[in-house]
């Protein structure tokens, strides 16, 4: 992998930090020649592998623009390895972040735990204050209970602290009060308001991303701020950004201030990446699945636009903000499977990374789905990982022998077995997502990319009777590779809550006002080019009563309220398959994005690595059963671009194999990309 | 058909049977128009075979999942034959499905190549369905006091609602919008599940899938036969006592026997009340339905149910029983009695396998009731269950502030939306200290919540387990015991625990206090640190921690400990 840029131009670069591996694209500003790079990554302070890669990059090119996917505000969260936090509420409701929901989510199980939060009920503090539904002040804020929060600051040594008060979305002068109030005796003190950072309904979700906010803030600003500091030495002239998890770029300065929006900075790569296949193939609707060796990752492209969710979860903690919606589906190659009650069990078990499938020879001894690739000579042990990690056959067949004997089967029928049933739960859980959405799957096609995805990518495909697979170029590195495809994008809104037939067009003209005020004044602290900045409106809208809201967008111009409705009433018919004309609609939230364009060359794959061709034997499955057969194995870039291929084929390259089943073809468009094709659908 | 299934193919179609029902759930959930739905959950869906056993179902309310079944098999004696696709049959009479009369069952054939091989099936809760008070009622004493009452019946043809029905099901509710819009979302849903068995159909045939459900079945009945072969032949009892049925002083008793015999698990009710005047009588399918529950979570909490689940379980219920309600009984709070059964049922499973043993929960779903009409809303209600604490268990605490088994996902309304729809204020929601029972383990803390009225409008209340409130096991002690303080403006209190619809003046405070859960073991054998990390987290009280637990806290900085 590691080629020399030829070019001495300028180049854009991004990083991806991944367990293993730091993915590094690199790609001429002038040609668009792309290559890639992986750097073993540095756990312990993760820049460290990033700064390598730019080190290496910059010796031959010139580095313009870096846009980076940062992992620390998500560790911080996983590993509750964050700020020491408190958080100050309104009075009466200092519990309300630690009742939570107060749902059960496992309704059989009788010790059932909630999600654990970031703040424990002791750092808690409350005030006298309230505001209540229409925005008026009940009572105002006694700033003499602030100074127990002071007292405990300086006793506690937090480093952050969250102010959530009730209805500080309708109004939020109680916040900032009593954040000027302690910011005058803890100028060191890192303070989130909820009014801030999610002015929306809901006061436990609201607390849950400010909290999660104020916890993640600190490292991820100190984590940047060496970061760029560094940058600053290697290459001066860099803009670097940060990934958000809306799916757009941001400025770092902007990132530091905004943790929250880091928090799903590395995976939504793939989806922006996606949303770049969609027009450059014209296939509008995707389902983008990224498979590692033990994770699984889904996302959605839906009319050329990756979807997002403003209700998603971290660690079972609500998050109100904007986020590409990825679906965490199951452990990929590392599920476990098991006999139970005579039949077969695949996961939810994980073998994760350590100690591994068995075939890692870590000590891993139940068969997973990687065991059962190597079993049926899908993995070719000689070239896993471009033969960066070896791989023990024998292991993965013993493994999955003890299990088939157990259940009565032949060896290479329970590996068969084990990929079927994985692959199926997959399927299963991928047409969930989108039928939580009110989509037909079948109209996708599927984008599959990740060290084992395309190993996997035709049968998850017939499960889902979706009839065409795309495997972009590096789908090893896809993610990487998709934020390079991202614009600056950043997201604003504005609670208002009232009926469409009552609406004052002044209040809703006002309220969009107020956010472009806020853009521009963002766009102008991070010096963006104000021609290359659009601006999109949104409303937030729902029948009266209803709970779930629909984001729709609005034209440019004058609001017609009229023309809002009948949207409405189509995207709900769109979503839900029925709608309800005569039902009254209201708003209830107000929402604008910003969009600044970035100049991208269109993407051309750079020189060929390998030429190998050859034949090996592989299980393959076909129309009367299963058998060992010789099958063509050849290098990616072998493959005549419009040529079509027929299975079983299995096409290497440096991060992943894809295997082309029986009743498939597969043909390399002219932009390198490559299509496999269900001849039997 | 095939005898012979693979494992693999077993495990592919027992898989996509449980996600066709989560889909037909998500569907139900996202186009539902009232908030009991759409943001408590309550509702299930499942799928059902030719015979109506069960093939895969959702997660919502569990105790509707023990028993739709019957609903199918009620649907299927109605119809036969006569069923075609597109069908609908509605119904939610008291005595056939057990429930009371808001939740209503749909079911529909699913067809393939010309034969009726399964059914969908979802069942809801609606609002308002007449009766004599809006919303719910507290002091009926008949059914027909409590709503419209269907017996099978099939209400649309090719999935469209008939219009003759449509008409009268409006006519009998206060919401007659929200019911069309729900029982449009039920339809929507066992489309969506007819359209997915239909490929699941394509994809295997018949003969295959029919294979693999019989397989299927029989692993969940042997696994089961085993589990209970292995428990110690043995009758186990336990008995509590209901507070009152919701009109008279008396207290209810419940009664419950375990006995393991070889292979099979009988649970007994005998000795339980009969029949009582208020509205707390449930009909046998429900009964089952919460023995089963019971069973499943303590038995074999991590496996679905499906046809070949609860063969080995018998339930005998007297025939004069409040758990066997007949005609003309008042069903209304049916779930009440429900929560105190599942305690004693999970009480003697306890016994007989103590390394499962759970001490009891606070045990009902105390529900608050406000409605009102004016002006700026029209005829409004808001109706919710209010969390509490769990039992302690070997190795783990209770939870606090966690909805009753019975109503599985329900999430608390935000404040921000319940004072957004209704002129009520919540004053306080918050974790009430020292209401956990005492153990090594300690149960979970209930909550306090808060209402102060903006409009003069009516209160219910149902709140119970004062007389048997979460007991400990094994030496715990048990939580505290619902509580009521209503404080009018003009100094009147009230403290009933139970309120037929009242009329309350704006500016009323009404104060809330759910139980705790009960202890496990001694609480003298309570790590100190944790008692001290109690104390620092506001779960007890410093007296609390002395008196009960013997730990003596010395100043105010505590231990940086982890909860265990």
């Amino acid at each position: 992998m590691n080629k020399v840029v030829s070019s001495t131009g300028s180049v854009r670069v991004s990083a991806d930090i991944g367990g293993t591996f730091t993915d590094i694209v690199v790609q001429d500003q002038r040609t668009g020649s792309t290559t890639t790079r992986k750097i073993p990554s540095t756990p312990d302070n993760p820049a460290n592998a990033v700064l390598q890669g730019l080190r290496e990059v910059s010796e031959t090119a010139c580095i313009d623009y870096f846009i980076h996917g940062t992992t620390i505000g998500l560790n911080a969260v996983l590993e509750r390895s964050g700020a020491k936090t408190a958080l100050v509420t309104t009075k009466g409701f200092s519990d309300c972040y630690a009742i939570q929901g107060n749902d059960r989510r496992d309704i059989y199980a009788l010790d059932y735990r909630k999600p654990r939060t970031l703040v424990p009920p002791r750092d808690i503090f409350s005030v006298r204050e309230r505001i209540d539904a229409k925005g008026r002040i009940i009572e105002s804020v006694q700033m003499s209970d602030l100074d127990a929060v002071i007292e405990a600051c300086e006793r506690e040594n937090y480093e952050a602290l969250a102010i959530c008060f009730l209805f500080s979305f309708k109004n939020s002068v109680h916040e900032i009060q009593a954040r000027d109030y302690l910011a005058a005796h803890l100028p060191q003190l890192s303070i989130s308001l909820s009014s801030t950072v999610s002015p929306e309904w809901r006061e436990f979700a609201r607390t849950s991303t400010t909290v999660l906010n104020a916890y993640t803030a600190p490292p991820v600003k100190r984590y940047l701020d060496q970061l760029v500091g560094e940058i600053r030495q290697i290459a001066p002239m860099t803009n670097v950004c940060v990934m958000s998890s809306n799916g757009g770029g941001m400025p770092a300065n902007t990132a530091g201030e905004k943790a929250i929006r880091t928090l799903l900075s590395g995976p939504v790569g793939g989806g922006i990446g996606g949303e770049h296949l969609s027009k450059l193939l014209d296939r509008p609707n995707l389902m983008c699945v990224d498979m590692g060796g033990t994770s699984f990752d889904a996302s959605l492209v839906v009319n050329g636009k990756v979807a997002l969710s403003s209700e998603a979860e971290i660690e079972g903690l609500p998050i109100q903000t904007p986020m590409v919606d990825i679906h965490v589906v199951g452990a990929g190659g590392g599920s476990i499977a098991r006999a139970s009650d005579g039949t077969l069990r695949v996961g939810p078990e994980s073998a994760g990374s350590r100690p591994g499938p068995v075939c890692y020879g870590r000590g891993g001894v139940e068969p997973t789905v990687t065991d059962a690739n190597v079993v049926l000579g899908r993995i070719n042990p000689e070239n896993f990982s471009g033969g960066a990690m070896s791989i023990d056959k024998t292991a993965a067949d013993n493994a999955v022998g003890n299990l088939a004997k157990t259940l009565g089967m032949g060896l290479e029928k329970m590996a068969e077995g084990i990929i079927a049933v994985a692959d199926a739960k997959m399927a299963d859980a991928m047409r969930s997502i989108t039928i939580a959405r009110g989509i037909d799957p079948r109209s996708f096609t599927l984008v599959v990319y990740g060290g084992a995805g395309p190993l996997h990518a035709a049968s998850i495909a017939r499960s889902l009777q979706i009839k065409e697979v795309i495997i972009p170029l590096f789908p090893g590195v896809f993610s990487a590779w998709g934020m390079l495809q991202s614009d600056i994008r950043h997201d604003f809104k504005t609670a208002l809550l009232s009926p469409l037939s009552s609406l004052d067009l002044n209040v809703l003209e006002d309220g969009f006002q107020t956010l472009a005020e806020e853009s521009t004044r963002l766009v102008q602290a991070e010096g963006l080019e104000t021609s290359k900045v659009t601006n999109c409106r949104f409303m937030d809208l729902r029948y009266i009563g209803q709970e779930f809201a629909h984001t729709c967008p609005l034209p440019d111009g004058p609001v017609d309220i009229a023309n809002v409705v009948t949207a409405f009433h189509e995207i709900y018919e769109d979503h839900c398959g029925h709608s309800n004309p005569t039902a009254p609609v209201e708003v209830t939230n107000l929402r604008l994005r910003t969009t600044c364009h970035i100049e991208k060359p269109e993407n051309v794959a750079a020189d060929p690595d390998t030429n190998r061709q050859y034949a090996k034997s592989v299980f393959v499955t076909g129309d009367s059963g299963g058998k060992w057969i010789d099958v063509h194995h050849a290098s990616r870039n072998l493959l005549e671009p419009a040529t079509v291929y027929d299975g079983p084929m299995v096409i290497e390259e440096a991060t992943t194999t894809t295997y082309v089943p029986h009743g498939w073809d597969v043909r390399t468009h002219e932009s390198g990309h490559m299509f496999l094709r269900d001849k039997e659908a | 058909m095939t005898n012979n299934v693979d494992p693999v193919t077993v495990e592919i179609i027992r898989n996509s049977l449980n996600s066709c029902a989560d889909d037909m759930n998500a569907t139900l959930v996202r186009s539902a128009f009232s908030p009991i739905i759409f943001e408590g959950r309550d509702c299930a869906v499942a799928l059902h075979d030719e015979e109506g056993r069960t093939l895969g179902q959702c997660s919502g309310v569990p105790v509707f999942l023990g028993n739709i079944d019957v609903c199918v098999k009620l649907a299927i004696e109605r119809y036969g034959e006569d069923l075609q696709s597109g069908d609908v049959v509605i119904m939610n009479d008291s005595y056939l499905q057990g429930s009371h009369l808001h939740d209503v069952t749909t079911v529909s054939p699913i067809f393939f190549e010309g034969e009726c091989v399964a059914f969908a099936a979802t069942r809801a809760h609606w609002q308002d369905v007449g009766g004599m008070d809006a919303g719910t009622t507290t002091s009926s004493t008949s059914i027909y006091q409590e709503g419209l009452r269907l017996g099978p019946t099939r209400i649309a043809r090719s999935y469209e609602i008939i219009p003759e029905w449509e008409e009268l099901l409006r006519l009998n509710s206060r919401l007659p919008d929200a019911l069309i819009g729900d029982l449009n979302a039920q339809i929507s849903a066992m489309r969506y599940g007819e359209k997915r068995m239909t490929d699941i159909l394509d994809r295997f045939g018949v003969d295959v899938f029919l294979g693999a459900r019989d397989k299927m079945f029989e692993n969940t009945a042997n696994n089961e036969r085993q589990l209970i072969a292995g428990l110690p032949d043995c009758t186990y009892k336990a008995h509590g006592y209901m507070d009152n049925d919701g009109l008279g002083d008396e207290p209810v008793k419940i009664a419950v026997s375990v006995t393991i015999e070889g292979e099979r698990m009988i649970v007994d009710l005998d000795g339980t009340s009969p029949s009582v005047e208020g509205a707390m009588n449930c009909g046998l399918p429900q009964t089952l339905s919460v023995v089963r529950l019971a069973y499943q979570s303590v038995i074999n909490p991590a496996e679905s149910i499906n046809g070949g689940s609860f063969l080995t379980l018998e339930t005998r219920v007297p025939e004069d029983c409040l758990l066997n309600a007949r005609e003309p009984a008042a069903c209304e709070w049916y779930f009440s009695p429900l929560g105190l059964l599942a305690d004693l049922i999970i009480d003697c499973l306890g016994q007989a396998m103590p390394e499962r043993a759970v001490a009891a929960s606070y045990g009902d779903s105390m529900i608050v009731s406000f409605t009102g009409r004016s002006a700026e809303r029209g005829q409004w209600i808001i109706f919710e269950p209010t969390a509490g604490g769990w039992g302690g268990s070997p190795g783990r605490d209770g939870e606090s502030a966690l909805i009753n088994l019975s109503n599985g996902t329900f999430r608390n309304i935000p404040a921000e939306v319940y004072e957004s729809q209704v002129p009520v204020r919540i004053e306080e929601f918050s974790i009430r200290k020292d209401s956990c029972g005492a153990g090594e383990r300690r149960g979970g803390c209930g909550v306090v919540r808060s209402y102060r009225t903006l409009e003069d409008c009516d209160i219910a209340l149902w709140f119970e387990r004062s007389l048997t409130p979460g007991w400990g096991i094994f030496g715990g002690h048990s939580g505290s015991p619902p509580a009521i303080e209503i404080q009018q403006p003009d100094g009147v209190v009230h403290s009933n625990l139970k309120m037929r619809p009242t009329r309350l003046p704006a500016g009323t405070l009404v104060r809330t206090m759910t139980g705790g859960g009960g202890g496990y073991g001694n609480a003298r054998n309570r790590a100190a640190e944790l008692v001290a990390l109690d104390v620092s987290n506001g779960f007890i009280s410093e007296k609390e921690a002395r008196d009960t637990y013997g730990v003596m806290l010395i100043g105010s900085e505590h231990a940086d400990l982890e909860e265990a």
